[in-house]
Parts: C-alpha cells; sequence; structure tokens
C-alpha cells in the first residue's frame, strides 16, 4: 500500500470538470511534481488533499488514513502557499510556533522545536522579525519552516517559488531539495514550471484539462513522452507533423512534408502522426552526411549554448549547441542537419491523444 | 508636489480655508467677554467656558452623547463585521441586496427615518429610552462601518486563513488570530468614523430624544434657537479640540498598529 493514494479523485465545479478520474501513488518520503499549464486542475487536486475543496468523487488514503473524512485542519498536512500566507501581525518566531500553539505544546517544547525549524532553513537569526521586513526568499524559508515544525506527514507546495526572481529560484530549488531530504518528509508539488519540476522531484506528473497524463522520473518523461502535448511541454521541442508510412521491428518509414525519413519502432498504426525531435539531438554536420539542409533564419546566443532556427524541406527545426569557444554558422548560411533515428519519438496526433 | 501648477495650488488653499473658515470663527467667538456673538473678539476671556460649568445641562447631554457614540460605534461594528465577511467574500443569492440593505441608511432622507424610527420606538414602548436611541444610531452609523471593513476584507489573502487551518486553527481561532487582526485597521477605522457621526448626529436625533437623552447636537440647537449667546460657540470648541485630540490618538495608535503589522523591524 502507497503511502499516499489518490484513486479516481474527481471534482466538478457546475458542469465544469476541473479534476477526472486522478489516480496516483506516492511512496513515503518521496518528492512527486503535479506538473501541468495553468488550469489543469492541479492545484484543485492539492486543495482536496488539503481539505479546502470536497471531491465530487474519488478517495484520498494517507497511511492508511481515509483522508477525504477527516476536516482539514485535522489532516496534519504542511502547506506552503503561493504568496506564503504568513501571518503579517505575528513575528517570524511567531508564525513558526502558530502550529505548535493549535496542538497545545507547551512553551519550552514550542521555542526548541521553532528553534530547530528555524536552523533548518537557516534563518535563526531573523526569529523576532515581522514577514514585511523580509525578502521574498526568507519569507519563502519562514513558509517552509511553518509548514515543517507541526511534523508532517505529508508536505503541499503550491507554486512555492514562482513570485522569486530566476536567480534565487535556482538557488531555492537546490534549498528546498536539500531541505526536503534533511526533513526525509514525503512532499508533492504542484508547478506549471517544467525546470522546477524537473529538478526537483523524484518522480513528475503532467497533468492536462484534469487528466494525468504520465507520471515518471523526469528523465523518462523527458525521453519518451506519451503525448505530443507532454513533449512541448516538458522541454522544447521540434514537433513535426508526419505520416507513418510502415513499421516493424526494425524500424519505421515516415513522410514529413513530402520527405522520406527512417524512424524507431512505432506502437502506432500507419496514418497521420506527430514527430517530436528534441533541439539538442540535432548535429551539424558535412554536406554528404545530410538528412536536411537549409539556411540559418534565428541565431540566437544564451551563453552556455546557442539556438539556431533552421529553414528545411520538412519545416522550421529548432538546433541547440553547446558553447564549446568555436565559431558557429551565421545568419543565412547554409547548415546540414542530421540525426540518429531513435532520437525521433513517434507520437499520437494531439487530439487522438486527449 | 513641485509639479502643482498655480491654478491648482490656488484652489487647494481655497478649499483648506473654505473648510477651516467656520472653525476658526467659532474658535474666534468662544473667547469673547462680551455676551453676544461678535467676530472678530473685542478681548480675550475665558468667561464663556468658565459658563460652560455653570450649565450642567450641557456637560450631561455631552455625556450622554459620549456613552451614545461608543456603545452605538460598538453594537454596529459587532454586527457589521460578520455581515462585511459575508457579503465580501460569500457568493450567495441576495448578496447585493444584503449589501444595498446595510447602506440603505445613506439614502433614506434623515427626516424620514427620524420619523420612522419615532413610531417604531413609539410601537415597542421604548421611546426616549437611551437604549432605544442606541439601537437608532447603531442603525444610522452602520454604512459607515461596513465600508471601511468591507473594504478591508476584499483585499485580504484567503490562504493566510487556510494555512492557519492547515496548522490545526478550529473556525473561532482562524477568526480571531488571523482574519480579525488583518481587518483591524478598517473595524477602527470605521468605528471611529461611526462614532464621530453618532456624536454628531442630529437630524433623526431630535425625533427621538427625551428630557433625560438628549444629545449634545439637540440641547446645542435647541439653545440656540432661544437665545443667541456665545456658549454655544465655547462648547463648539470644546467638541472641535476633544475631536481633533480623537483623530490624533487614532492617528498614534492606527499609526502604532501599522507599524506592529509593516515594518516593525528593529
Amino acid at each position: 500500500m502507497p503511502f499516499l493514494q489518490l484513486s479516481g479523485l474527481t471534482k466538478r465545479f457546475g458542469d465544469v470538470v476541473a479534476v477526472e478520474d486522478f489516480s496516483l501513488a506516492v511512496e513515503k518520503g518521496e518528492f512527486v511534481s503535479l506538473l501541468g499549464p495553468s488550469g489543469c486542475g492541479k492545484t484543485t487536486t492539492l486543495q482536496m488533499i488539503a481539505g479546502f475543496e470536497q471531491p465530487t468523487s474519488g478517495h484520498i488514503m494517507l497511511n492508511g488514513r481515509h483522508l477525504e473524512e477527516v476536516p482539514a485542519r485535522n489532516r496534519g498536512l504542511g502547506i506552503v502557499f503561493q504568496t506564503y500566507a504568513l501571518f503579517p501581525h505575528m513575528t517570524v518566531e511567531e508564525n513558526v510556533a502558530f502550529g505548535l500553539e493549535m496542538r497545545g505544546i507547551d512553551k519550552k517544547e514550542r521555542a526548541r522545536k521553532v528553534a530547530g525549524a528555524l536552523e533548518l532553513v537557516q534563518l535563526a537569526h531573523l526569529a523576532k522579525r515581522y514577514p514585511r521586513a523580509m525578502s521574498g526568499g526568507q519569507r519563502q524559508r519562514v513558509a517552509l519552516a511553518r509548514a515543517l515544525v507541526i511534523e508532517p506527514e505529508l508536505l503541499l507546495l503550491d507554486e512555492p517559488l514562482s513570485n522569486l526572481d530566476a536567480k534565487l529560484r535556482e538557488e531555492m530549488q537546490l534549498e528546498l531539495r536539500r531541505i526536503q531530504q534533511e526533513a526525509g518528509v514525503t512532499t508533492l508539488l504542484v508547478t506549471h514550471d517544467q525546470n522546477e519540476a524537473m529538478a526537483l522531484s523524484d518522480r513528475v506528473a503532467v497533468m492536462h484539462h484534469g487528466r494525468l497524463m504520465q507520471q515518471e522520473t523526469p528523465f523518462h518523461v523527458y525521453e519518451n513522452p506519451k503525448s505530443s502535448f507532454i513533449s512541448t511541454f516538458l522541454g522544447k521541442t521540434n514537433s513535426l507533423t508526419a505520416t507513418l508510412k510502415t513499421t516493424n521491428d526494425e524500424g519505421s518509414a515516415l513522410v514529413c512534408n513530402g520527405m522520406e525519413l527512417a524512424g524507431p519502432p512505432a506502437h502506432l498504426r500507419p496514418g497521420p502522426i506527430t514527430v517530436s525531435l528534441r533541439p539538442e539531438r540535432i548535429e551539424i554536420v558535412e554536406a554528404g552526411e545530410a538528412v536536411v539542409s537549409g539556411p540559418v533564419i534565428e541565431r540566437i546566443f544564451l551563453g552556455d549554448q546557442w539556438l539556431f532556427r533552421i529553414e528545411t524541406p520538412i519545416g522550421p527545426l529548432l538546433v541547440v549547441r553547446r558553447n564549446r569557444g568555436q565559431r558557429e554558422p551565421e545568419h543565412g548560411e547554409t547548415v546540414h542537419l542530421a540525426w540518429t533515428p531513435h532520437h525521433l519519438r513517434l507520437l499520437p496526433k494531439e487530439d487522438e491523444a486527449a | 508636489m513641485r509639479h502643482n501648477g498655480l491654478f491648482a495650488k490656488a484652489f487647494s488653499v481655497l478649499f483648506a480655508v473654505f473648510m477651516l473658515a467656520p472653525l476658526v470663527v467659532v474658535i474666534g467667538v468662544s473667547f469673547t467677554p462680551e455676551g453676544f456673538l461678535e467676530f472678530p473678539p473685542s478681548g480675550l476671556s475665558l468667561r464663556w467656558f468658565r459658563a460652560i460649568l455653570d450649565n450642567p445641562d450641557f456637560i450631561e447631554a455631552a455625556w450622554v452623547s459620549l456613552q451614545l457614540g461608543v456603545a452605538s460605534a460598538t453594537v454596529s461594528s459587532i454586527f457589521a463585521v460578520p455581515a462585511a465577511l459575508a457579503i465580501g467574500r460569500g457568493r450567495f443569492p441576495g448578496r447585493d441586496a444584503l449589501q444595498a440593505f446595510f447602506l440603505s441608511p445613506l439614502t433614506v432622507p434623515t427626516v424620514v427615518l427620524g420619523i420612522a424610527f419615532l413610531r417604531f420606538l413609539s410601537f415597542l414602548n421604548a421611546n426616549g429610552t437611551f437604549v432605544g436611541l442606541m439601537l437608532c444610531h447603531a442603525i444610522i452609523i452602520m454604512p459607515f462601518i461596513l465600508r471601511l471593513v468591507l473594504a478591508s476584507v476584499t483585499g485580504l489573502d484567503r490562504s493566510q486563513e487556510q494555512a492557519a487551518v492547515s496548522l490545526g486553527a478550529s473556525d473561532w481561532t482562524v477568526f480571531r488570530r488571523v482574519t480579525l487582526p488583518a481587518i483591524m485597521p478598517g473595524v477602527i477605522g470605521g468605528w471611529v468614523l461611526a462614532f464621530i457621526t453618532s456624536f454628531d448626529e442630529l437630524t433623526v436625533t431630535v425625533f427621538i430624544v427625551s428630557p433625560t437623552t438628549t444629545t449634545l447636537p439637540v440641547r446645542l440647537f435647541s439653545h440656540i434657537t432661544q437665545t443667541t449667546d456665545p456658549l454655544v460657540a465655547s462648547i463648539s470648541t470644546v467638541a472641535i479640540l476633544f475631536t481633533v485630540g480623537l483623530m490624533f490618538l487614532v492617528d498614534r495608535i492606527y499609526g502604532l498598529d501599522r507599524l506592529l503589522i509593516g515594518e516593525g523591524a528593529r
């Protein structure tokens, strides 16, 4: 029996289905992300686990307890909100102590636990401050300390890093992972940021239109997306429309914009499909080895890498090249591109996948 | 501010003069040594301030007004806070109607309200009682509190309350420890505004007072219908000073409050 088990979870608001038949199992100590665009139902799912929304149907089991029958205040979950939701009229210390106070823990023990929690998030020196006098990153840590000090069975994070600027967000990602592992708490993160989900979690559950699309390790989801939605949502990709001619154990034959291409074996019926090709898998080669060729129409320098858009017979292709300090193709220069067929991902056309 | 044109400056000055001139005149008149209203006063005398002490009925009326203001503003707040919470965040049929109902004392002519209260209190046999008067004031001042509390409820972050619930707080604890402190500036502001409105109320009150529950505005009003001595001016001056003092106090508390919520770093 998994530690947290969501089964057939459904939430309807009138005629609108926010979450449909959502099932997910999370093991003890695991860090799982619910990833999806806004409106995909991930926040509603979190709200149902937290007890702020009542599921229309389905079950939530945590450590053998039926959570849906427990009022929100008795669920004992740690929650970090997108806006941090710190109590502005209380000091950091008082904020963190709130949950312990509600549990009737005596003053001495409370002070000891608060100090421990603030130590964990490295804010012990700011215990007497008020939240307004703190930076976004510091407030984030207070919120985390407040959620962790009650030693929750489950930590819920609702877009916790989305209000931070890019640099701080990266720092906090590492920090969040460290704190989660140190506390050893089972964690569910809700985010629309694929980088965040991939960097932090043991497993990613991709949601779309209220449904679970795929749940695997970040590497697996990135490498083997089940649909073209996932392939475009997780990382950059070239999505090409193609027709699958034949397929067998050896490989497959595709036609894309009138051009014949070789692909990997596919579990699809011949017909129209979507082909996903990651930009970092495309090589720039000599003219003789080229699969397609074309001029550079866009050239963007990103520091550690170059981003090219190349006009080819099968459509414009995005190509990413690591910056190794060597000369890269100029704007308008014709380049020759190649890739090994097994880097292509053959996916059902989107309307069939939904 | 430096960019304000001459016209804007002149307008501001004129506006301030227009607002303050009557107060200056009243305060000036109250220091006259003469037995009639004169401005500017021909000398400086505290004669009319001493006269207040010789007229205990004014002091009694002021005392009634003070009690009335405190009681009605408090009672009204007790009703306005839950009402504002329901209207500000609830989604139920009749929400707009409820809000219109609570704000209606602003739109109904005060004379009509006065007659209605008079009829109603007579019907209840509560005419001229302090409680009757207090309830009528509580109704009249309700919109002032409701609007200020409503403004702070609308700006409230719901997740603060959810956070408190997730940490194990009961509904009442959430209200007491999280919601109420968050809307406190609105409640205090509304209470003060309501108190001043009640303290100042004449039109409705005239209909429903009795000799034992006469308020200061009513007492002043009946005094100037009979005589025109500078006593009204000196009493008004005391009332003005009292109001200024109250505003100063609120500013201190409010400022302190904001300090506690806001840049409270020491």
